[in-house]
C-alpha cells in the first residue's frame, strides 16, 4: 500500500513536470472552454426580455459556475488510452506493478493543479463582462461543490475510461466518446440549466448520470436548493456500475491484447 | 551547376536556464546566443559529379545541403544552383532538383506507392505514357516492380526506401540532394541502393549530393569529399588523395606458420598487433613492396595480405578537428 | 490549369481513398452530425420557449444562422481540419521541407491536400437547415445570391483565420492547437450577433474573431437586410485576410529552419 502510494507520488510528480513543459498547450485547451461564456452571453440577454424563472444575473451566475465545473471535471483519457494501445506503449504499462489507471489519474490530476490560474482568469473575465454577476459563494457552499465536483469528476473519469475499453476491440473507439459527448453536453446542463428543458427530457436526463456531471454541482456553487445527500448517492451509484463494468471490460480486454502478442 | 560563395548561416537561440527562476528570468530578460551552423563555405560542382559531405553530427552538412536545395535561408553569402537562386524555389528551379532524406517519407502510407507515384507524375506534369515508361525503368534499376502495389505501411523499410527514391526520382531531375538516404537500413538494401544512385548517375548525368554517417556510401559513390566541422570546410577534393594525405601508411597482415617474437617482426615495421602467429605491421606507402619481399623471404609467411587502413579511423581525427598537418 | 485540375483530383481521391480505410465512420459520423443538429435546434428553441427576444430575430432566422454555423462546421471538418491542422506534423517530422520543393505552390498543398468525407454531413445538413429556414420567411433570389456570396466569403474568412493560426506553429510548434482555441470561439455564430449583449461581446465577435461576418451577415443578405456597406465589408475583411493569410506563410518560410537530421 505505501509503496503503491510512493509509485503513485512519483508518477504525480513527473505528471507535474510536463505540464510546465507542455504550457502553451495547456493554456490553449484551457482557454478553449468558451462555451460558458458565450453561452452567458445569450442567455443573460434572453433572460432580460423573456419569461424565464431566472433573472439575468442568475443567469450568468449559473453559467460562471458550469464554466468552473466543466474545467475541473474535463477528462481525455479515452484519447489517451487509445493512443497506447494504437501504439503498443500499453504492453510497458502493463509490466509495471501498479494499474495502468494511476498514471492516466496522476495526469489528469496534475493538469487541473496547472490548470487553476487559467480557471481562476476565465472567472475574471467573465466578472468583468458582468459586473453585476460578481458573487463569492460561502466557504460552505464552496466546499459542498467542491466535494461533489470531486466526486463528478472520478464518475465521469470513470465513465470515459469504461468506454475506453472498447479500444481493445474496436479501431477508433473514441468515436463511442464522440457518441456519449454530444449526449453529455446536451443532458449535463452545459447548454442551459436543466430545469428549462421540458419535463420529459429532464426525466430522461435523470436516468443518466450527465446532471450530475455539471448542472448539480453549478446549481450547488450558485447557492441555489439541492438535495445534496441524494445527488452524492446517485453519483456512489453510477461510479460503483461503472467501476464493476470497467474491471470486467478491463480484465477481458488484457487478457485479449496480451493473447494477440501485444 | 552549382556554385556556393561565403555561404553561412546562423541562427539566434534562446538560453534559458531550467528551473522556476530561470523561466522567470527570462520572460524579463532574454539572452541569446549566435548558433553559426554554416560559416563561409566556398565551392563549386559540375554537371554530373557525385559528391559526398562528411561531417560528424551537427558539423553544418545537413545546413548546407538545405540551402543549396532552397529550404533554408541563407544569413549571408550566396548560392546558385542550375542558375537559380535556390531559396526563390521557382517552379522551373524545383523541376530540376530533388531532395531524399533518409528516415523520412513522402510515399503515402496507407495506399500502394503506385498512388504518390501518380500523385507525383500530375505535380511534375508528366504525361501519363512518359509516367509509366520512367516508373517501369526506375523499378526495374530498383527491383521494385511487384512492390508498387503493396501498401506502403506494409514494406520493409529497404523496400520503402526504394520506392522512396522512385517517387523522388521519377521527374528526372538534373540535381540530386540526398541526406542520409542509406541510415538505419540493412547491408543488403545499403548496397542495393549504392548500386542504383551510382547507375542513375551515370545514365543519366545526374548531379549528385551525398551527406552520410556511413563511409562505405562514401567510398563506393563519391570520387570528391567536402569535409565540414563546426561549419567550416575543411577539405574539398578527391577521398583518396586526403586518405594519402592523412595516412600515408598500409597495413600488413600476417599469419605465420610459427610464433615470431615482436623484435623481429618490428625490423619489418611497427608491429600494431601480435597475437600467437597473427601479426599486423603498419608499414609507409612507398615501403610497402620492399617489406612484403623481405617478409615473404625471412619470415615465409603462410598468408599476407596489404590492407588499407579503414577510412573511418584516417578521417575520425579531423572530424575531430585535430586539423589536416602538413601535406 | 488543366495540370492542376488534375493535381488536386489526384490529391483528393488518393485522400478519400486513405481515409476509407477506416470504414466505419460514413454513417458514423452521419449520426453524430445529425444528433449535435437536433441538440442545437432543441437549444434555440428553448429561447423561443420561455418568450426571449434573441435579438429580434425570429425563430425562422435564428434556424438559418445556425444552419449556416453547421455548414462552416462542415467546411472546416471537410477542408480545414484535415489539411490545416497537418501542418504543425510536416513542420515536427520534417516533412514540410518535401512540400517546399514541390513545383507547386505551397499554400496550396498545405491547404487542398487532403478532403475528408467526415464533415460532408454537415455541410448538407447545415444546407438543409438554411433552406428550411428559408421556406419559413419570404426570400427572394436576390437575397439568395447575395446570401451565397455572403457564405463564399464566410468560407474565405473561416480559412484564412484558420491558416494563419495553423501557420504560427512554423514558428512555435508548441501552440500547435490555437485552431482549437478558434474553434470555440466560433461557437458564438450558433446565434445571431444581435442575440449578444451590447459591448463587448458584440465587439469581440466582429472586431476580433469576425463570427457576425460568418454567420449573421449572409442571413442578413439572404433576407434581403444587408446593407450596402455591410456586404462591403464583408467582401473587404475577406479580401484582406485572405491577402494577409498568403503573406503570413511567405513570411514565416523565411525564417524556417528545418528539422536537423
Amino acid at each position: 500500500m505505501i509503496y503503491a502510494l510512493r509509485v503513485f507520488a512519483a508518477q504525480l510528480h513527473t505528471a507535474l513536470v510536463l505540464t510546465t513543459t507542455y504550457r502553451a498547450e495547456m493554456i490553449l485547451w484551457a482557454l478553449s472552454g468558451t462555451l460558458p461564456i458565450i453561452l452567458m452571453g445569450v442567455w443573460g440577454e434572453a433572460a432580460r426580455t423573456g419569461a424565464m424563472p431566472y433573472t439575468p444575473v442568475e443567469m450568468v451566475r449559473y453559467f460562471v459556475a458550469v464554466l468552473v465545473v466543466r474545467q475541473l471535471t474535463f477528462v481525455w483519457v479515452i484519447w489517451e488510452f487509445e493512443e497506447e494501445v494504437v501504439t503498443g506503449r500499453l504492453s510497458s504499462l502493463l509490466l509495471r506493478p501498479i494499474d495502468p489507471v494511476w498514471n492516466y489519474v496522476a495526469n489528469h490530476l496534475a493538469e487541473r493543479l496547472a490548470r487553476l490560474p487559467m480557471i481562476a482568469l476565465l472567472v475574471g473575465l467573465c466578472f468583468w463582462l458582468h459586473p453585476e454577476a460578481i458573487f463569492v459563494p460561502s466557504p460552505a457552499v464552496a466546499a459542498t461543490a467542491l466535494g461533489v465536483t470531486a466526486l463528478s469528476f472520478i464518475v465521469r473519469f470513470l465513465l470515459q475510461y469504461t468506454l475506453a475499453m472498447a479500444c481493445f476491440v474496436v479501431e477508433r473507439a473514441s468515436s463511442l466518446e464522440s457518441l456519449s459527448f454530444i449526449a453529455f453536453v446536451f443532458l449535463s446542463g452545459m447548454l442551459a440549466p436543466l430545469d428549462l428543458y421540458p419535463a420529459w427530457v429532464a426525466n430522461l436526463a435523470a436516468w443518466t448520470p450527465f446532471p450530475y456531471f455539471v448542472y448539480v454541482p453549478a446549481q450547488i456553487l450558485v447557492g441555489a436548493d439541492v438535495d445534496v445527500p441524494r445527488a452524492v448517492g446517485l453519483l456512489f451509484v453510477w461510479g460503483a456500475l461503472l467501476l464493476i463494468a470497467q474491471r470486467w471490460a478491463w480484465r477481458r480486454g488484457v487478457s485479449r491484447y496480451s493473447a494477440m502478442g501485444a | 551547376m552549382l556554385q556556393a560563395e561565403s555561404l553561412g548561416k546562423t541562427y539566434r537561440v534562446a538560453e534559458k536556464e531550467s528551473g522556476m527562476a530561470g523561466t522567470l528570468r527570462h520572460v524579463f530578460r532574454r539572452k541569446t546566443r549566435d548558433v553559426h551552423a554554416v560559416r563561409d563555405v566556398t565551392f563549386h560542382v559540375a554537371e554530373g559529379e557525385f559528391v559526398g559531405f562528411i561531417g560528424a553530427n551537427g558539423a553544418g552538412k545537413t545546413t548546407t545541403l538545405k540551402m543549396l536545395s532552397g529550404l533554408i535561408r541563407p544569413s549571408h553569402g550566396r548560392v546558385r544552383v542550375a542558375n537559380f537562386d535556390p531559396f526563390r524555389r521557382q517552379r522551373a528551379f524545383l523541376r530540376q532538383i530533388t531532395l531524399i532524406m533518409g528516415q523520412k517519407q513522402q510515399l503515402i502510407w496507407d495506399l500502394p506507392a503506385i498512388d504518390t507515384l501518380r500523385i507525383n507524375a500530375a505535380v511534375y506534369e508528366l504525361e501519363r505514357g512518359e509516367a509509366e515508361r520512367r516508373v517501369a525503368e526506375l523499378a526495374e534499376m530498383l527491383d521494385v516492380a511487384r512492390l508498387l502495389t503493396t501498401p506502403v505501411r506494409k514494406l520493409s523499410l529497404g523496400e520503402r526506401m526504394k520506392c522512396e527514391l522512385l517517387a523522388a526520382l521519377l521527374h528526372h531531375p538534373r540535381v540530386l540532394f540526398l541526406d542520409e538516404p542509406t541510415l538505419g537500413l540493412d547491408i543488403n538494401a545499403q548496397e542495393a541502393i549504392r548500386g542504383f544512385l551510382e547507375l542513375y548517375n551515370q545514365r543519366y548525368g545526374a548531379t549528385v549530393l551525398l551527406t552520410s554517417h556511413y563511409m562505405a556510401d562514401i567510398t563506393a559513390l563519391c570520387s570528391r569529399v567536402l569535409i565540414i566541422h563546426e561549419g567550416s570546410l575543411l577539405y574539398d577534393g578527391s577521398l583518396t588523395e586526403i586518405v594519402e594525405r592523412l595516412m600515408p601508411s598500409r597495413e600488413i597482415e600476417l599469419h605465420l606458420a610459427e610464433p615470431v617474437p615482436r623484435e623481429v617482426l618490428a625490423e619489418f615495421g611497427e608491429v600494431s598487433q601480435l597475437e600467437g602467429t597473427s601479426a599486423s605491421l603498419v608499414v609507409e606507402r612507398s615501403q610497402v613492396q620492399r617489406s612484403v619481399v623481405a617478409i615473404f623471404d625471412r619470415l615465409r609467411p603462410i598468408d599476407l595480405f596489404v590492407k588499407e587502413p579503414a577510412i573511418e579511423r584516417v578521417i575520425a581525427p579531423l572530424l575531430k578537428g585535430q586539423g589536416l598537418g602538413t601535406p | 490549369m488543366k495540370a492542376l485540375a488534375r493535381t488536386i483530383w489526384l490529391f483528393w481521391t488518393t485522400s478519400l481513398l486513405a481515409e476509407l480505410e477506416y470504414r466505419t465512420n460514413f454513417a458514423f459520423s452521419l449520426l453524430t452530425s445529425a444528433l449535435n443538429l437536433v441538440a442545437s435546434l432543441f437549444t434555440l428553441s428553448l429561447f423561443f420557449r420561455y418568450d426571449a427576444e434573441l435579438g429580434g430575430w425570429s425563430w425562422g432566422e435564428a434556424v438559418m444562422v445556425l444552419g449556416t454555423f453547421t455548414i462552416l462546421q462542415g467546411f472546416s471538418a471537410t477542408l480545414l481540419q484535415p489539411n490545416l491542422n497537418r501542418i504543425v506534423e510536416h513542420v515536427r517530422q520534417g516533412t514540410l521541407d518535401f512540400v517546399l520543393l514541390k513545383p507547386i505552390d505551397t499554400q496550396l498543398w498545405l491547404s487542398l491536400r487532403r478532403v475528408s468525407p467526415w464533415g460532408l454531413p454537415d455541410v448538407l445538413l447545415g444546407v438543409g437547415i438554411v433552406v428550411y429556414g428559408a421556406a419559413l420567411g419570404d426570400v427572394t433570389w436576390r437575397g439568395a445570391i447575395m446570401g451565397l456570396g455572403c457564405l463564399a466569403c464566410s468560407l474565405v474568412i473561416l480559412y484564412a483565420l484558420w491558416f494563419m493560426m495553423a501557420a504560427t506553429t512554423v514558428w512555435f510548434v508548441q501552440i500547435y492547437n490555437v485552431t482549437e482555441l478558434l474553434r470555440a470561439l466560433l461557437d458564438a455564430g450558433r446565434f445571431p450577433i444581435d442575440a449578444f449583449p451590447r459591448g463587448a461581446y458584440r465587439f469581440v465577435f466582429t472586431f476580433v474573431v469576425p463570427v457576425a461576418f460568418m454567420t449573421t451577415v449572409p442571413v442578413r443578405a439572404l433576407l434581403g437586410d444587408a446593407s450596402g456597406p455591410g456586404l462591403l465589408a464583408a467582401f473587404g475583411l475577406a479580401a484582406t485576410l485572405a491577402w494577409a493569410a498568403r503573406a503570413l506563410l511567405h513570411y514565416a518560410l523565411r525564417d524556417y529552419t528545418s528539422a536537423s537530421s
